[in-house]
């Protein structure tokens, strides 16, 4: 039920839920070389038949039952030149965080993992060297929570932080043709991190403080012998 | 007495130690407008750690603006009583401590709290003395140092922004707070600058304040009631007192009422555009960081806008009839609006932007020196306050209105149609009620000159005065606003 590609050498991601049956199109544009090209699909390096053919226009209908359905679909237009088309069929990723997320000790920390399908389950992994802890089973609830906050978006919290807790962790989701994952990395600051340019900031504001009074105080000192009047109004 | 001292006290210096004000006045203004916008960066993590709606989080940044404009009229009282130099200074101690509460706070109450009332506060407390100080050290350059104040803002936003982001990569937004509270610090550097000077309405005038004054710190100091005199005289003087410190009597001034109306009509379709550039340039389908840019080019078109209409407003043609400029500059920025549905691609945004940018900073750099222009450098300590708490309603009723409109009709043009139509509105009632004002103002001029020359006691001494005037300003033959401040001020010290 999906899209169509138009041009040069394109690509294109085509995520896929659940079974459900797909039609590629690859459209040649009006103002290409091209006329009446040869067209292939191909699914790797397998070739298919296409289904319906309109002027400049190349379809396919696929059923995907099963992860084996998924992969790159490639429609080749060969002509005085070959032109192709590639679409990804693939199990629908889910959104993490890139940037490292940044926590305190003794703070907690939030990850969110968002899909646009709903999938069918979710877990969570926390790595441990080179292996993948399961948290959701394994790990005690006092410290983690997983909270399912809609049926796309799930909550892994991480309470009571220390400097152990840092590191690399994966959410997952399982649809129905396949599994997803999204890396989070969580970073974990004692709170001394931020004090050092904090201190730095009001030393900074101390200094010209103080030099500010000192040269209004010398500056009065100065201006003491000039006129009253002035005096009276500075002295507000 | 009083009088005589007042006329012999020196005028506003232009220069000198003005121009070291107007850095201070630069930073602490650049803060108070800079900083709500700035943090909206924060907003989204902040809402996943807390685990709230994007409304409850909105809610931060409108408490912030309403309490930095609604507190107005107690920064004004406080500068009226005290000074620029010790409110702002208070000011840029209390969003310290705002936010470097807000720091360790746990819940989204206490961000209310933290980020939106006590860090609000204190930059209410930062902006009115700031631009207050402004309109007493400037008078003949006043429209390019407001200007150049101003220009503060978008500054201090460029700033702001990619370093808020910098500090949240960082060190995570509680991180981010407690240093960012420790920058709001240098408010009170800026603060420091702001050396007191000019005649303080105060000190004008006659002893009866010194027992309203002892009245009053008695009635605060003590619980319980206080007996006998003090309570009776206190009784009485309160309305006065309170008048004293916040010129209520401005609510006959024709001049600031015009500008009330005005202002407070165009607050409401101000801001709403701004918010809601970047979403309606994704909805037209441009990335994010186009979309983004955008905004950056509104930015610098602003910060050059400002100084460069403070020149504009500064010189001889346009100074004396600089209401007329001003409802300009707000016609054309509704115009902008009006105009902006029909731009669809990406050029046509951008050429927005700029002209965006160029109308908001021509508008924002006279804000403030209008009303100056219109009460007169004496009453504006009050005229501020009483306008920022005015505009405080409309400023926030401003964007969620735009919200609810482009949620109903599911399309952003209306919402620029709107802002743009209740612009144009304000720009055209504030063009001819000043009209009609500065008609009036000649009339009651040749009134009063024709008074004056019946009353030859005092001739020699008001020409002495005039003629000071006449020096003092520009070489202009029209300059009836100028020399009706004069007479303002004279007006004041005469009428106590």
């Amino acid at each position: 039920i999906l899209t169509g590609v138009s041009g040069a050498t394109l690509e294109k991601n085509v995520y896929v839920p659940s079974p459900t049956t797909v039609e590629l199109t690859c459209k040649l544009d009006e103002t290409s070389n091209l006329k009446n090209p040869q067209v292939t699909w191909k699914k790797e390096s397998e070739t298919i038949g296409h289904t319906s053919k309109t002027p400049n226009s190349w379809t396919i209908q696929l059923t995907i039952s099963d992860s084996s359905k998924l992969g790159s679909y490639t429609c080749i237009l060969k002509g005085e030149k070959e032109v192709s088309a590639v679409f990804h069929l693939q199990v629908p990723k889910i959104e993490g965080k890139e940037k490292p997320l940044i926590t305190y000790e003794g703070d907690k920390a939030v990850m969110i993992c968002k899909a646009e399908y709903d999938p069918k389950a979710w877990a969570w992994y926390m790595t441990n060297g080179t292996e993948l802890v399961s948290i959701d089973k394994i790990l005690p609830t006092e410290k983690f929570q997983i909270k399912k906050l809609s049926a796309n978006v799930n909550r892994l919290e991480i309470l009571k932080l220390t400097k152990q807790d840092r590191g690399i962790y994966w959410c997952e989701a399982t649809f129905d043709l396949g599994k997803s994952k999204a890396r989070f990395e969580v970073r974990v600051l004692s709170i001394t991190a931020p004090l050092k340019p904090f201190v730095a900031v009001v030393a900074e504001v101390a200094i010209l403080l103080t030099t500010i009074i000192l040269f209004e105080i010398y500056s009065k000192m100065r201006g003491e012998g000039g006129e009253k009047e002035f005096d009276q109004i500075e002295q507000l | 007495p009083a009088p005589a001292e007042a006329g012999r006290a020196p005028g506003p210096p232009d220069g000198g130690w003005g121009w070291v004000v107007l850095f201070g006045a630069f930073v602490s203004i650049g803060f108070a407008y800079a900083f709500p916008k700035g943090l909206a960066i924060f907003f989204k993590e902040i809402q996943g750690v807390f685990g709230t709606s994007y409304s409850e989080i909105a809610w931060v940044s409108s408490i912030m603006l309403a309490t930095t404009y609604g507190a107005g009229p107690i920064s004004s009282i406080l500068v009226n009583r005290y000074g620029s130099r010790p409110v702002v200074m208070f000011g840029g101690l209390l969003c310290g401590v705002g936010m470097i509460s807000a720091a360790f706070c746990t819940s989204i109450l206490q961000l209310y709290i933290c980020v939106g009332f006590i860090t609000g506060f204190g930059l209410a407390l930062n902006l009115q003395p700031s631009v207050i100080i402004v309109g007493k050290y400037f008078l003949k350059r006043r429209p390019i140092a407001n200007g150049l104040a101003m220009a503060g803002s978008p500054v201090m936003l460029c700033t702001l922004a990619p370093l808020n982001q910098f500090l949240f990569e960082n060190f995570g937004w509680r991180g981010s707070f407690l240093i960012l509270g420790a920058i709001l610090l240098n408010c009170c550097v800026a603060g420091a600058l702001f050396r007191p000077i000019g005649a303080r309405t105060a000190l004008v005038k006659t002893p009866v304040t010194e027992e309203g004054k002892d009245a009053l710190k008695g009635k605060i100091t003590e619980d319980g009631p206080v007996e006998s005199k003090p309570e009776e005289e206190g009784g009485k003087d309160c309305f006065e007192k309170v008048n004293q410190y916040l010129d209520f009597s401005l609510f006959k001034h024709r001049g600031f009422l015009i500008y009330l109306i005005g202002n407070v009509l165009m607050f409401l379709g101000f801001f709403a555009p701004i918010v809601f550039l970047a979403p309606y340039a994704k909805h037209t389908g441009i990335d994010e960081y186009s979309a983004a840019f955008l905004l950056s080019i509104l930015a610098v078109v602003d910060m050059v806008a400002r100084p460069a209409t403070g020149v504009i407003a500064n010189s001889r043609w346009v100074r004396p009839r600089i209401q007329y400029f001003f409802s300009f500059a707000i016609t054309f920025n509704g115009a902008c609006h009006l105009l902006c549905p029909l731009a669809s691609s990406y050029t046509g945004l951008v050429v927005y932007s700029s002209f965006f940018g160029l109308a908001f900073g021509m508008v924002c750099a006279m804000l403030f020196e209008t009303l100056m222009d219109l009460v007169g450098a004496a009453r504006f300590t009050s005229a501020v306050g009483l306008v920022t708490i005015a505009e405080c309603c409309t400023i926030l009723l401003g964007p969620p209105i735009g919200g609810i409109l482009i949620d109903t009709f599911g399309d952003y043009k209306y919402m620029f149609i709107k802002c743009g139509a209740v612009m144009v509105l304000a720009g055209t009632f504030l063009f001819i009620m000043n009209y009609y004002n500065y008609r009036m103002l000649a009339k009651e001029e040749k009134e009063r000159k024709t008074k004056e020359e019946g009353l030859k006691s005092v001739r020699t001494e008001d020409e002495g005065k005039k003629n000071w005037n006449k020096d003092s300003t520009q070489d202009g033959p029209e300059l009836e606003p100028l020399r009706e401040k004069g007479e303002e001020v004279k007006k004041e010290m005469n009428g106590t």
